[in-house]
């Protein structure tokens, strides 16, 4: 009885994680001007990133062991990577507190942020579709075709993306704790997406900065959401290289998850006790 | 005369309420008077990095890299003061907004451009002037009369420039009736048009910028005069920014007669 019980609510289970995830592809692509601002916004970014190295470039070959043309491919995929990359979970949190229907998410038989996961995919899902997809091929018609370096590093690249999208969701999902005690999170999250980008060689790769910063930078997890990949993706770094730092990169993702956990249990006590 | 002053009068309380409102949530300026300048200074920080690993990029150096894009913030920093709700006129007109202007005796074009003030835009003055005042340092600029006088007349006509093109955008939303703001990638474009060298850009778009959408008088060639020494001290910026502000004025009176208010 009990095991069929089980079995069942496992399989409810698993069919509200599947709607959850199917409501927010539907609704991702019912706001068509967003996705359509979307891949202006990013192709903007991408156009000007790459005429940046162009310029800067004219007259070197290769500089700290880059070439203009990995710096191309380099800029093209982290503009797809950031469509990959943009968080919502800060924004469906700040509402839900604001407007008071973080009650009702939480009297649903499922985690609270399990839901946030789910809704997070979904809109990933239509707008790799809607914007991802765009983008690289803006990218390959008018700047070049990025090509991975070889079939090995695409393999690495492609786990290791994965690995970066865990640590910048976990990433998001601490930051979006923060909605529970402050009332205007607004300014913290423009702070975020940029400075984050930056730090996390999105923009200009971390090789290129002094020593120092470059040490500093090593040392926290934000290089792993996108330089780590980028690396892969154009081939900088061998293949044990890219195993050692994978294996940074996953001890990272395990640290997030477990200061997330802590961290979370002792706001969603507070609540609680608000609620009551 | 009395006509004038009775408008800077109505100008002067506007800005004094904006400043009130603004103290009033005290906390939500300070958030912004935090996020703003990390965000540009980390920015300028890392460019900086990589174009002193460089050298230069199209023959400008990083001083006088700083000495441009301080220059751009500071004009983008009093555009978001002055003009910024060209960026959010879709909702002015979807909500029903002109109709509390059109019901007061004073024109509806002088109110919408000259009595809205948002106190945030500031904040952005301050990474403005830092970097700037870096950029003067590095490439040693001379703080003489006329310099000095120049550079105000520039921020006063790049600010013109930007506030007349937001609001030929935001006017926009007249005809197409739509929320559909413009917000996120008009700063995407005017941030990396007018705080990097137009001319590391294609020669068709140098062009397009120069002549169609004048936004390489916001920075890069005030600049360019500033740092060279010659040039018309800032006046040809002043010009097309009253020019474009004039522009802006009459495609919104155009547009304000299509106007029908909201539903409800």
């Amino acid at each position: 009885m009990n095991g069929i019980g089980t079995a069942a609510k496992r399989a409810g289970l698993k069919t509200a994680y599947g709607f959850i995830y199917k409501l927010r592809i539907e609704k991702a692509l019912a706001y068509r001007y967003d996705v359509f601002s979307g891949i202006i916004m990013q192709c903007i970014v991408m156009f000007a990133n790459a005429f940046f190295w162009r310029a800067i470039y004219s007259g070197y070959e290769t500089v700290r062991g880059a070439a203009v043309s990995d710096m191309l491919t380099y800029t093209i995929i982290s503009s797809v990577m950031a469509v990959f990359l943009a968080t919502g979970v800060e924004q469906r949190v700040m509402k839900s507190v604001e407007q008071g229907t973080v009650a009702t998410d939480l009297l649903k038989p499922i985690p609270l942020f399990a839901i946030y996961f789910f809704e997070e995919l979904g809109t990933i899902t239509a707008s790799a579709l809607l914007c991802g997809l765009p983008i690289l091929v803006v990218g390959s018609i008018f700047i070049v075709v990025p090509l991975p370096a070889d079939a090995m590093h695409a393999l690495l690249f492609a786990c290791s993306f994965l690995l970066s999208f865990l640590i910048n969701w976990l990433f998001a999902a601490l930051f979006s704790l923060l909605a529970f005690v402050t009332i205007n999170m607004s300014p913290l999250l423009q702070i975020k997406k940029h400075v984050l980008r930056l730090l996390s060689g999105g923009i200009i790769p971390i090789w290129f900065f002094p020593q120092w910063a470059q040490n500093l930078l090593r040392a926290l997890p934000f290089v792993y959401i996108y330089q780590l990949p980028l690396e892969l993706y154009i081939g900088r770094l061998s293949v044990p290289d890219a195993l050692r730092q994978m294996g940074l990169q996953l001890f990272w993702v395990l640290i997030l998850l477990i200061v997330f956990f802590y961290v979370q249990k002792r706001t969603m006590e507070k609540i609680l006790v608000q609620g009551g | 005369m009395d006509r004038i002053r009775y408008y800077v009068d109505v100008t002067a309380f506007q800005m004094k309420l904006a400043v009130m409102t603004m103290l009033e949530y005290p906390a939500n300026f300070i958030g912004w008077l935090l996020s703003n300048p990390i965000q540009f200074l980390v920015g300028f920080g890392t460019l900086k990095f990589v174009v002193q690993e460089f050298g230069s990029i199209n023959g400008w150096d990083y001083g006088q890299l700083a000495f441009l894009y301080g220059l751009a913030v500071m004009s983008h920093a009093l555009s978001m003061l002055f003009f910024v709700q060209g960026w959010f006129m879709g909702y002015y007109v979807i909500e029903g907004e002109f109709d509390r202007f059109l019901l007061r005796p004073l024109s509806v074009l002088y109110q919408f451009f000259f009595t809205q003030f948002n106190i945030n835009g500031l904040t952005d003055l301050i990474p403005g002037m830092i970097v700037f005042a870096y950029g003067c340092k590095a490439v040693d600029f001379s703080w003489n009369i006329r310099n000095v006088v120049s550079l105000l007349v520039i921020l006063a006509g790049a600010t013109l420039i930007r506030g007349g093109i937001y609001i030929m955008m935001g006017t926009l939303s007249f005809w197409t009736k739509s929320t559909n703001d413009f917000a996120g990638f008009t700063q995407e474009f005017f941030d990396k048009t007018t705080m990097y060298p137009l001319s590391m850009y294609p020669r068709a778009m140098q062009l397009l910028l120069t002549y169609l959408i004048p936004i390489g008088f916001i920075s890069f060639y005030p600049a360019g005069e500033l740092l060279s020494g010659m040039g018309s001290g800032g006046l040809l910026t002043m010009g097309i920014g009253v020019g474009m502000i004039l522009l802006a004025g009459l495609f919104f009176k155009r547009g304000l007669r299509g106007y029908e208010s909201a539903g409800h």
